[in-house]
């Protein structure tokens, strides 16, 4: 146990003696356990915890009713798309729905050459009167800025693993494709925070 | 050095639970009171001048924890029972086989009864003694043999069991069993 590699998470989630003796004195009768045997079931039982959520599936905490657009959408189309649903990306997938890229708030902030690339580069600009940024993409379609070809997972990837991929190449969602490179979902940074969450209350 | 490990668990690492509140020693007392009362009276009003015993040393060990610590994994249902009944099966036997030898028999019988009771996950501590008490006993439990497992080893842990149910449930922060099998 002292070696395992959840050290580091013990440490930080670590309780006290006294935490234990204040939960024991909650609860009526007696409790034929010492503070120091609970603590140790306390840590084994908050590992086993995170690393069943941090081994979920991709399939178990996926989106399944993916907004997609083509790869002929006119960007207008597109702004509007990710406009109404409220999402900052969507997989461009084609007729077969197989997944040709992604495009998001991203995509755009990078093409319309804000300075720095950020939504406030382009309200900068905006300000400093060198007119509408949008101009030059008005006419083109997904496929001319999508981010191909997309980083995507399978089905069975690890919630752990999905995490690391957000962090390592600063994405925020990865659709989900079976072996044919077909959309079945997506994740974003918010199913994975769900899935905490839900491991909490299911507490 | 490996010495110096060894003697440094002496030391302990945790502290004591916290006490518990007076209501709790109060339906404590009183749970054990009626518990021993209903096995004391029938063994010293109905059953005096028979043969047969209905209290032994070892109920008192089992109404610590029946109605003391009425939530310890060992004084649920199964380990009251299969504790006592399998354990007093262990101490006769032990005293048949081995009663010449007594030191010996008395040895066996509880260390084979905590060994038992362990592989069928009916740890209870009382048990140790019920199986002692079957060696070292006096002449009256000798003659019982093997019906020693039924009364009063079997039959006195279901009067104590009855007790704990009816009175362990009444506070409405008490609750008895935490589960059965």
């Amino acid at each position: 146990m002292e070696k395992s590699p959840e050290k580091d998470l013990f440490s930080r989630t670590d309780i006290s003696d006294e935490d234990v003796i204040a939960a024991m004195r909650k609860i009526n009768g007696f409790l034929d356990i010492t503070p120091g045997d609970f603590k140790e079931v306390y840590r084994f039982a908050f590992n086993h915890a995170i690393n069943r959520v941090l081994s979920a599936k991709a399939r178990d905490i996926m989106t399944k009713r993916v907004h997609t657009v083509r790869p002929d959408t006119p960007l207008k189309d597109v702004a509007a798309t990710l406009s109404e649903t409220g999402v900052a990306g969507v997989p461009v997938v084609d007729e077969g729905g197989m997944v040709e890229g992604i495009i998001s708030e991203k995509d755009f902030l990078a093409k319309m050459g804000g300075e720095g690339r950020s939504f406030m580069g382009i309200i900068a600009e905006c300000l400093q009167g060198k007119g509408c940024l949008a101009i030059p993409v008005r006419k083109q379609a997904a496929r001319d800025i999508m981010s191909s070809p997309a980083i995507t997972v399978g089905p069975d990837e690890a919630l752990a693993d999905i995490a690391g991929l957000f962090s390592t190449r600063k994405i925020n969602r990865v659709p989900v494709v079976d072996e044919g490179g077909k959309l079945l979902g997506i994740v974003s940074r918010a199913d994975v925070v769900k899935a905490f969450t839900d491991m909490g209350s299911a507490a | 050095m490996m010495g110096a490990r060894y003697f440094a668990k002496m030391k302990g690492t945790t502290t004591s639970p916290p006490r518990v509140s007076l209501s709790e020693v109060a339906w404590s007392w009183i749970g054990a009171f009626l518990g021993i009362a209903a096995v004391a009276a029938i063994n010293f009003n109905l059953l005096n001048g028979t043969d047969m015993v209905m209290v032994i040393g070892s109920f008192g060990a089992s109404a610590v924890l029946l109605y003391g610590a009425i939530k310890s994994p060992l004084a649920q249902p199964r380990n009251l029972m299969g504790g006592h009944f399998f354990s007093a099966i262990i101490g006769v036997l032990c005293y048949k086989v081995l009663g010449s030898e007594m030191w010996l028999a008395s040895a066996t019988a509880v260390a084979t009864a905590i060994a038992f009771m362990h592989i069928t996950k009916t740890l209870h501590p009382p048990g140790g003694a019920t199986a002692l008490i079957a060696v070292i006993g006096s002449e009256k439990i000798h003659a019982l043999g093997y019906l020693y497992s039924i009364v009063p080893a079997a039959l006195g842990a279901a009067i104590m069991l009855l007790v704990a149910l009816l009175v362990n449930n009444i506070p409405r922060t008490r609750r008895y069993p935490e589960f059965w099998g």
